[in-house]
């Protein structure tokens, strides 16, 4: 068992736990967009910082990644951690102002104006849906792909991958981007998830009336879509519109 | 080649090579590193060896290539002869059998040694050399000795010497305890102490092996020292990489070195191969139980592999990724073994320890900060190229003794270190010792050891923005502050280069990059933010002039300067018009843009200091600069100025008011003139017998004829105007007392006219003149107060006017001017310098007058002593030392000093001390911006503020002052917010001259035949022909068609650009 301090409270763990696990047992909250039990630590988003040590040797460190030590005096919200974790809320808000997930946590840690210039992108590179199919799915359908501000994920070749299951666990991780899946473009799907969710309203009659839970809701789109005539795709092989074809 | 079984063998060996060198054989070095090899060192090569090869002397004289660079690459190829030491810069193909041929009886080709470009001087050994001198070079050394592709080379010189001695003690943990002992830290700028890292990596369980890896990803812009290294000296990194895994029990290494350096890599396989040839690496090396082997790995170039998780993951085969430390790669590294990394020049300095022995090494340096350090030393400096200096060298020897300081006219002002991530030093903070702490004290890094010194024309936002830049291309954008930070930082700086800044803008960023240096995951990050922390802290001013004032003083930051000419002029004047109205033979309409801002055209036309035509771009960027001044001379010659005279405006708010101006020279006279034609009453009152002021008194006749100025004072005279002479501030009238008398406002522009005496013993005796008075008493009261032979003393424009004057009076036989620098330091306008040559005026630089000596009360000669240029002070310029026993008398009869001047406001402060706030420098405090003094309705302008300064600025100041008088008195803000000056007017481009009519460079100033002028006081400069005018205006670029060209013309401009590409 290892022994630490914890905003002040005195505390023991096992070795091996990270500052955020514990910190999360003990009810001290700590926001984060990349972490989820399961998936291995990757430290991208850098909201769940903790500062450690004291004095001039004080310093932020990721609380997901950073493993308990003996003796380590730890704070989650000190007045460095916070100013941190507002200015990283900034930079997140002023990128991806559409995400709920994002604007939520804004909200929380009062932020109440946005100082940088309005982006619309719909990743934040948390990296959650990689690790997801990498490690739970174990298809590695999806990577990163680009440096610095040219980073994107996708599929090699941005081609449909065979070994993509279409599971959707890609999507249902992430906190930023509801609207990435691309089914209706089957030739740059990244998973076509949607298809393996059994949306509710496609059990219910009439669906068309229902409240989707996406919104815009990618299976009904794509009901409607496959209703119209074939527009010349037939050539290039089964894409994923024909699958969803199939299950239906 | 056989391979070495034990350690004896080695020892037999080198016994054997050792033979050549002990002989003290004399030896031909040739550099063939990556630059030589551009300035053609191959050929060199070849030629050296078929001449030794025909002349048949191959046991007389032995030929190293070596493949280190030297010395600033611009200067290859070399030829260094040993042991003589005579080095050779610049070497042609032809001059390589003398070189050889001398060498051979011992002497050197004269005509063909080093000379140092800027002085001169010519050094027989390379030790004697500036750049050389001062530098402890015991990693570059090595470089400059060994032939990399022959380990032969390297055994004799020492190599592997050091692994012997290892092996020999039979104990790893001596090893560690050594290089801990010798107080080595990571060169690669982290500055981790090695010997500590390499203790860890020992105490790690051995199963499943451990790996050491020599990190030569070497990607900061400019900086080459490990290439250096790997081309010059491959074995020394493998035997400190063998060294080290005898030490910590690893046993695999990897040298992961970048593809762009196909030179390193070619070497660094040679090396490899040898080594394993003589069983120095892989199984049981030197018949010990000890193996260890080296790979190479390349790297594909990104900037992010340098840091040591990110390498890791490339090493393995991955995106190069950083992880987020802990765990460290000593505790879990490449495939998760435990990894030591050390950089390039940190491997180098492991032989050195072991073998000179730690003792030694920590000699070196300062305490905790040991041994030396290589710098690659770049930017506007006399010599570029790599330095190895010790630790704790102070910045200001490297810059100035090693560097041989600025390499142009602009001052320097701050170097950079550490490569991209790294920041800057301001010059004023010089005097620190690098090492890696005080310099993350100041806020940069060591780094690799980048060094980037900057001058005047650096624009630091822009060198922020710069680096931002290429952080945000580098970062690999897996830890969202880095990736999205150094965006945001980026765009923020553009937005402040492009004059769209606010103050909030500069809060911001320096708030983004806290929490970006705080948050992010790796070394890249952490340290991206310190170029724009450090620009922050030490040129904060720089920010605020680009936000507040949107201006850039370099002239870098574009959407800020328009066209540098019209930026670079004091009143804004529009040069590139009226350059573009010459061009199209509008001469008219070029008189109007000149008179638009300036009163005064055909004054300035002669006298102004043009700082436009330096900061031309045409100049600028390599060429000549348009005349402009001469071109406003042809212009303002040849238009008659009653084309363009505004009329006063009527005040229509019942009675004008009143405005008293006290001084009638360019500033008191422009504002006067500017407020009456907004209808104002003004009142000048002027203390000599006419208006002037010191284009009168100061500016002697030749350069600007009386008439001149007495036309253009009159041309701007209206009813609104009434100046009255002989009125002088302090005898006559004072601050209160105007204002009791009504005027809503005062403006004080009495000029400096009181020159600064020498302060010497004796000083007060006839024959000596402080030398405004000397120039009044010519120019205004015409008398003639000098004789004989005339000294002049000072450097400034006063002491060459004096000098020029004194040359045309009668009586006067000869006349010297004395000054305690050098020419380049005079501060007077170069050309007024050359022109008083012409003229026959002796100048002699570097004395100091240290006693003036006189009989029965009248001069006789000044007692002077000579000196030297001693220590760099903190204008940048060396400061006169004098020297002890070269005191000199120069006889003379009248001696003028012309050392300064101030307003001599002390004199007359009862008067201005009507509560107006006066300076130590003995000139009135205001406010900058709207010079306005402490005291509410008072102003001041011109040398009154300001010290001695040019015409321009007066006119500025004055012009300046009138509108802020208007504000005050209509009750109006004093203040409004910047905008940038940027041309609006389009003018569509002359028709070009006849091919080839527009070379030939800048169009000289003609002047009148030196003989002829200095025998009277007729106007010294000519004006240009049209002709000539017309030439030289279509030299002009144009800089401002950029912001006003028409869309239409615009896109037809670029579209004929794409089909040219």
């Amino acid at each position: 068992m290892i022994t630490l301090n914890i905003n002040g409270l005195s505390v023991s763990v096992e070795k091996g736990t990270t500052l955020l696990e514990v910190s999360r047992f003990y009810g001290f909250p700590i926001p984060t967009l990349c972490h989820m039990e399961g998936l291995s630590p990757y430290g991208a988003c850098r909201l769940c910082v903790v500062e450690i040590g004291e004095g001039p040797r004080a310093k932020l460190v990721t609380s997901c990644t950073y493993p308990a030590e003996e003796g380590l005096k730890v704070r989650t919200s000190s007045a460095r951690v916070v100013r941190a974790r507002k200015v990283i809320l900034e930079l997140l808000l002023a990128s991806c102002p559409q995400s709920k997930v994002i604007q939520d946590l804004a909200s929380a840690h009062n932020i109440r104006r946005q100082r940088f210039r309005q982006e619309h992108e719909d990743c934040i590179m948390c990296g959650l849906c990689v690790r997801m199919c990498e490690e739970q799915m174990m298809a590695k359908a999806i990577g990163f792909r680009g440096r610095g501000e040219t980073r994107t994920i996708g599929t090699p070749f941005d081609i449909r991958s065979e070994v993509c299951r279409l599971c959707g666990g890609c999507i249902y991780v992430c906190p930023a981007c509801q609207l990435r899946c691309t089914y209706t473009d089957p030739d740059k799907a990244i998973c076509g998830g949607c298809a393996n969710l059994s949306p509710p309203c496609l059990e219910k009659e009439p669906f068309e009336d229902m409240m989707c839970y996406m919104e815009p809701c990618v299976a009904c789109e794509i009901t409607a879509a496959s209703k119209k005539p074939e527009t010349g795709r037939e050539k290039e092989g089964k894409g994923a519109g024909d699958a969803i074809e199939d299950i239906l | 080649m056989p391979r070495l079984a034990s350690i004896d063998d080695l020892k037999r060996l080198r016994g054997i090579l050792r033979y050549d060198v002990d002989a003290g054989r004399l030896r031909v070095v040739l550099c063939a590193g990556t630059a030589c090899q551009a300035c053609g060192s191959n050929g060199i090569i070849r030629v050296a060896k078929r001449h030794i090869m025909t002349r048949g002397i191959q046991d007389k004289i032995a030929l190293t290539i070596t493949g280190g660079d030297i010395l600033d690459c611009e200067m290859g190829p070399f030829v260094l002869v040993e042991p003589a030491g005579a080095f050779y810069a610049q070497v042609r193909l032809e001059d390589v059998p003398r070189i050889i041929d001398a060498a051979l009886v011992g002497e050197h080709v004269d005509e063909l040694v080093y000379q140092d470009p800027q002085s001169g001087r010519k050094y027989y050994r390379q030790d004697d050399i500036p750049f050389f001198k001062y530098q402890k070079r015991s990693l570059l050394e090595m470089g400059q000795k060994v032939d990399p592709i022959r380990i032969n080379n390297y055994i004799s010189e020492e190599g592997y010497a050091a692994l012997e001695k290892a092996l020999a003690s039979g104990s790893p943990q001596w090893v560690v305890e050594e290089v801990k002992k010798s107080g080595l830290r990571g060169r690669g700028g982290g500055g981790f102490p090695t010997g500590r890292k390499w203790e860890l990596l020992a105490a790690q369980p051995v199963d499943g092996g451990k790996y050491l890896v020599c990190n030569a990803d070497e990607g900061d812009p400019g900086a080459y020292m490990d290439r250096s290294i790997l081309e010059g000296n491959p074995h020394s990194i493998i035997e400190g990489m063998i060294i080290g895994a005898y030490g910590t029990g690893a046993t695999k290494g990897i040298v992961y070195v970048r593809n762009e350096y196909p030179l390193a890599i070619k070497h660094l396989i040679i090396a490899l191969r040898q080594a394993r040839e003589y069983g120095l690496l892989g199984r049981e090396i030197l018949g010990t139980t000890f193996s260890f082997d080296i790979d190479i790995v390349k790297g594909a170039g990104a900037f992010v592999c340098g840091e040591e998780t990110a390498l890791i993951r490339s090493i393995e085969g991955k995106i190069g990724e950083p992880r987020q430390r802990p765990p460290f790669p000593v505790q879990r590294g490449i495939g998760g073994r435990p990894t030591a990394i050390n950089n390039v020049e940190t491997w180098a300095n492991i032989p050195l320890i072991i073998r000179r022995g730690a003792d030694e090494f920590a000699k070196i340096g300062t305490k905790g900060n040991s041994g030396t350090k290589i710098f690659s030393l770049v930017g506007k400096i006399k010599n570029t190229g790599l330095v190895e200096v010790p630790m704790g060298t102070t910045i200001r020897k490297i810059v100035y003794e090693i560097g041989g300081g600025p390499s142009g006219k602009a001052r320097i002002k701050a170097i950079q270190t550490g490569g991209p991530s790294g920041g800057c030093i301001p010059a004023d903070k010089f005097d620190l010792p690098i090492d890696y702490d005080s310099l993350a004290e100041a806020g940069t890094i060591m780094g690799s050891g980048g060094m980037i010194v900057m001058d005047e024309n650096t624009c630091m936002v822009d060198v922020a923005k710069y680096f931002m830049n290429f952080l945000k291309d580098e970062s690999c954008g897996k830890c969202f502050t880095c990736r999205k930070g150094t965006q945001r930082m980026y765009e923020i700086l553009e937005d402040i280069a492009s004059g769209k800044g606010t103050l909030e803008h500069i809060d911001l960023l320096e708030e983004l990059a806290h929490v970006v240096k705080d948050t992010t995951m790796c070394g890249l990050g952490q340290t991206a933010p310190n170029p724009v922390l450090s620009t922050l802290r030490y040129f904060r001013e720089e920010y605020l002039r680009h936000v507040v004032d949107k201006k850039c003083d370099a002239f870098v930051c574009r959407p800020l300067v328009g066209a540098p000419c019209q930026a670079a002029c004091p009143l804004g004047t529009e040069a590139w018009r009226y350059v573009a109205h010459i061009a199209r033979g509008e001469y008219e309409e070029a008189y109007r843009a000149i008179r638009e801002t300036n009163p005064f055209p055909s004054v300035c036309a002669r006298v102004c200091h043009h700082p436009c035509e330096e900061r031309c771009v045409a100049g600028a960027t390599g060429g000549d600069a348009v005349a402009i001044r001469a071109l406003k001379r042809f212009i303002t010659d040849r238009t008659d100025p009653s084309i363009c005279r505004p009329t006063p405006a009527v005040w229509e708010d019942g009675e004008p008011p009143r405005v008293a101006i006290v001084g009638s020279g360019p500033a008191g006279i422009t504002a006067a003139h500017h407020l009456s034609l907004k209808g104002y009453k003004v009142t000048v009152f002027e203390a000599e017998d006419r208006p002037g002021g010191m284009l009168y008194c100061a500016i002697p006749p030749y350069r600007l004829p009386r008439e001149v100025i007495e036309k253009e004072i009159h041309a701007l005279l209206n009813e609104n105007i009434r100046i009255e002479c002989g009125v002088a501030l302090g005898r006559d009238i004072d601050v209160d007392g105007l204002i009791k008398d009504g005027y809503g406002a005062v403006l004080l522009a009495i000029g400096a006219h009181r020159s600064v005496p020498l302060r010497l013993e004796g000083e007060n005796v006839a024959g000596v003149h402080p030398s405004i008075e000397f120039l009044k008493a010519f120019n205004l009261r015409g008398t003639k107060p000098a004789k004989g032979r005339v000294g002049v003393i000072g450097g400034g424009n006063s002491a060459v006017d004096a000098a020029r004057t004194a040359l045309r009076l009668d009586g006067v036989e000869s006349v010297t001017i004395l000054y305690r620098r050098t020419r380049d330091e005079m501060p007077a306008f170069a050309e007024e310098v050359e022109a008083a040559e012409q003229e026959g005026i002796a100048i002699q630089t570097l004395v100091t007058p240290l006693r003036v000596l006189s009989e029965g009360g009248r001069l006789v000669g000044v007692e002077c002593v000579r000196n030297e240029l001693g220590e760099v002070d903190s204008s940048g310029r060396r400061r006169p030392v004098p020297l002890p026993g070269t005191e000199h008398t120069i006889a003379l009869d009248t001696l003028v000093v012309a050392i300064g001047e101030d307003s001599g406001a002390d004199t007359i402060s009862p008067a201005l001390s009507s509560g107006v706030e006066i300076t130590k420098k003995n000139t009135v405090r205001v406010d900058p911006k709207t010079l306005l003094t402490n005291r509410s309705g008072v102003f001041a302008a011109g040398d009154l503020v300001t010290g001695p300064n040019t015409v321009v600025e007066a006119i500025a100041a004055g012009k300046k002052a009138a509108i802020m008088i208007d504000r005050y008195v209509r009750g109006a803000i004093l203040l409004e917010p910047a905008q940038p000056v940027l041309p609006r007017i389009y003018i569509e481009p002359a028709a070009p001259l006849e091919e080839g009519a527009e070379e030939g460079g800048r169009t000289e100033t003609p002047r009148a035949a030196a003989a002829w002028r200095k025998r009277n006081f007729a106007e010294v400069e000519v004006s240009l022909s049209p002709e000539e005018a017309s030439r030289e205006a279509h030299r002009c670029l144009r800089c401002d068609l950029e912001f006003t060209r028409p869309k239409e013309e615009e896109e037809s401009v670029s579209e004929a650009r794409r089909q040219y590409a």
